[in-house]
């Protein structure tokens, strides 16, 4: 085994989670700190919907995020595989692929999107086109409302909630340390309480949200949730409804439960969720099947997506000079905006395999 | 020098930027640069303004150096538009104010009705009052006699991209209001367009969706900076009269005449 390295990481979210687990799994001592209660997270990664679909995202970003989600649409089910080896309950994952659909008004919406794929994609666009019948065959309960979908091959969505509280358990298992309601502070020297944090070969910044204070140019984006329950309609894939004006989805989760979202609002503010966007995410689920009309809300969720002007994400590497006896290697990884679930393996690996560099006492930036 | 005046200031630039849209922050700033627009829309409606939460982006849209024009998209009431110029004029520091009353959900039309009242109210309050309206020329006219200077109707519904719907109600708007600002707000699908309404005379042209949603928005900003360049250069310089028959350039006689022939065979 290579030299055992000792890390700490700031921020239990689902990086800071991810990147726990797979360093103890290399035989690595972590240390992980939250500001919070990791089992009552706040982080972004509760909230979100957890879909891995490349495809669909690179619609509205560039196709550095689509080989990225691609990448991670390989890493999830092995890792999943290995989380799930000791778990009491599997964490649900299914890649069934995703659908896309437009009411016969807003047909031009779903012809945009096609283009979109198109440009962005050229020859990897595998995206499908749809007539009612087989719209039928792979969801009925929406058929009857739409007349065309586009069926996006591969797509895969998980129980991010159940994922967050399994990874705990992992680390825990694995020997890491956790520590709820320690903040660390990064000014830019990583600080815990007074004390500058020592005797690490490398420190990440986890954070999210959480580094604002000190990255100015990060930003908090908005998004609302909403979930529901019934079973009178089942969905076995996530469908997303594209509206001139709103483009939300529906991803099905385990016990009949449906999360609806999300808004996105250039906006800092995590108070509750609108009554506009509640009009919207109930419009959009009553659309694709009246039954939903007498689902029961179960849940609404409203939170910030920590994000960088160019809306990608970043890993930087800095060695910041310390009152401790040795300068501290400092990796900040942020900015993965609406994109978690589908980045944050692909970025973790990369991480891994850079660390020979961010642990090197002789490396300054990378 | 042939200036775009609007309450008295003078602007090179005839195309006016919305902010909304855009795949990111970054993707909105370039569009801005590359379409050499000096007055950007944005609305703060669902940002929660009372507490600066949209501030972030604010500071960054105020970087660019553009005017800003704050917009009240989203009110469908005369009171909410009103007390959202109120907190606009007071965050942005600009009696500024694009005025939207939506009267219709889906396709967003104005409420002519509350606009005309609305806009009475910001302008006793001392507001510069930019009306986004349809295209009728009474509407536009009660604008006028309630304060607003400059007038913004549609070319067709917000995000449409249908370009000018109706013509012969715009064409009838700038003849009998020769003297007032015009600007398209609305529809504006492609350069083409929009160009074409400079060519029928009118001062600029709004638009965001079609810069913001295009594939590569900067390109797509550049390129209708460009085509109302020419739109207004060639309003200004005077198009030609359509006509019925073709008009050879060069004249007939002196052109040997066994070209005609060639041709027949």
């Amino acid at each position: 085994m290579p030299q055992q390295l000792s890390i700490a990481i700031a921020g239990a979210g689902l990086v800071g989670r991810l990147l726990s687990w797979r360093l103890l799994r290399l035989g690595h001592k972590v240390q992980l700190f939250d500001d919070g209660d990791p089992q009552h997270s706040r982080s972004a990664a509760h909230t979100a919907a957890a879909m891995i679909s490349p495809l669909s995202e690179v619609v509205v970003s560039e196709r550095s995020i689509y080989d990225m989600g691609v990448s991670s649409l390989a890493i999830w089910p092995r890792w999943l595989e290995e989380l799930n080896v000791s778990a009491p309950t599997p964490v649900h994952y299914a890649a069934p692929g995703s659908l896309v659909v437009a009411h016969p008004a807003d047909m031009a919406e779903l012809e945009q999107f096609y283009a979109d794929l198109r440009f962005h994609l050229g020859a990897d666009n595998n995206a499908r086109w749809l007539e009612r019948r087989d719209l039928y065959d792979m969801e009925p309960d929406i058929a009857g409302q739409f007349d065309r979908a586009l069926y996006l091959p591969d797509e895969a969505y998980l129980d991010n909630r159940h994922l967050l509280a399994r990874l705990l358990e992992e680390i825990q298992a694995l020997g890491g340390a956790c520590f709820a309601h320690h903040p660390v502070n990064f000014m830019p020297e990583a600080t815990l309480g007074e004390q500058a944090l020592e005797g690490f070969d490398c420190i990440f910044d986890c954070r999210g949200m959480g580094a604002r204070q000190s990255q100015k140019d990060l930003r908090g984006v908005r998004g609302e949730v909403l979930w529901a329950q019934t079973d009178e309609v089942q969905l076995r894939h996530p469908v997303r409804l594209m509206h001139p004006r709103y483009k939300l989805y529906i991803v099905p989760k385990p016990g009949n439960r449906f999360i609806i979202g999300a808004t996105e609002i250039e906006s800092q503010d995590r108070s509750p969720v609108s009554v506009q966007s509640m009009l919207e995410l109930c419009s959009a689920l009553y659309t694709l099947n009246p039954a939903f009309a007498e689902a029961r809300i179960l849940e609404l969720d409203a939170n910030l997506r920590p994000s960088y002007w160019h809306n990608l994400p970043l890993i930087e590497h800095e060695r910041v000079p310390s009152a401790g006896a040795k300068a501290q290697n400092i990796v900040r990884i942020n900015g993965l905006y609406r994109h978690g679930y589908l980045l944050a393996p692909t970025l973790v690996e990369d991480v891994l395999a850079r660390l020979p560099d961010f642990t090197h006492p002789q490396t300054d930036t990378v | 020098m042939d200036p775009l005046k609007l309450y008295g200031e003078n602007f090179s630039s005839r195309l006016l930027l919305g902010t909304a849209l855009y795949p990111s922050p970054q993707a909105m700033l370039e569009s801005i640069e590359a379409s050499r627009c000096e007055i950007v829309t944005l609305g703060l409606r669902r940002q929660n303004p009372k507490d600066r939460d949209g501030a972030q982006i604010w500071e960054a849209i105020k970087g660019t150096g553009c005017r800003l024009l704050p917009n009240t998209a989203g009110c469908k009431t005369v009171k909410e538009a009103v007390n959202l110029a109120e907190m606009s004029r007071e965050i942005f520091n600009t009696p500024w104010i694009k005025l939207e009353v939506v009267g219709d959900d889906y396709n967003l039309q104005p409420d002519p009705f509350g606009l005309v009242e609305a806009a009475q109210e910001l302008v006793k309050r001392g507001f510069k009052v930019l009306p986004y309206c349809t295209d009728d020329l009474v509407l536009c006219q009660k604008l006028l006699s309630v304060g607003c200077e400059v007038l913004m109707p549609w070319g067709s519904p917000i995000g449409t991209g249908q370009g000018l719907l109706n013509k012969y109600n715009l064409r009838t708007l700038r003849e009998r209001l020769p003297n007032i600002p015009l600007i398209v707000d609305a529809g504006i699908g492609a350069p083409s367009q929009a160009c074409e309404a400079m060519e029928m005379g009118f001062d600029a042209v709004l638009l965001n969706t079609a810069v913001a949603k295009a594939q590569q928005p900067a390109l797509m900003a550049q390129a209708f900076g460009n085509a109302i360049d020419a739109g207004r250069a060639a309003y200004s310089a005077g198009l030609m009269q359509k006509r019925q028959t073709a008009s050879p350039s060069t004249p007939v006689i002196g052109q040997p005449f066994w070209h005609q022939q060639s041709r027949q065979q």
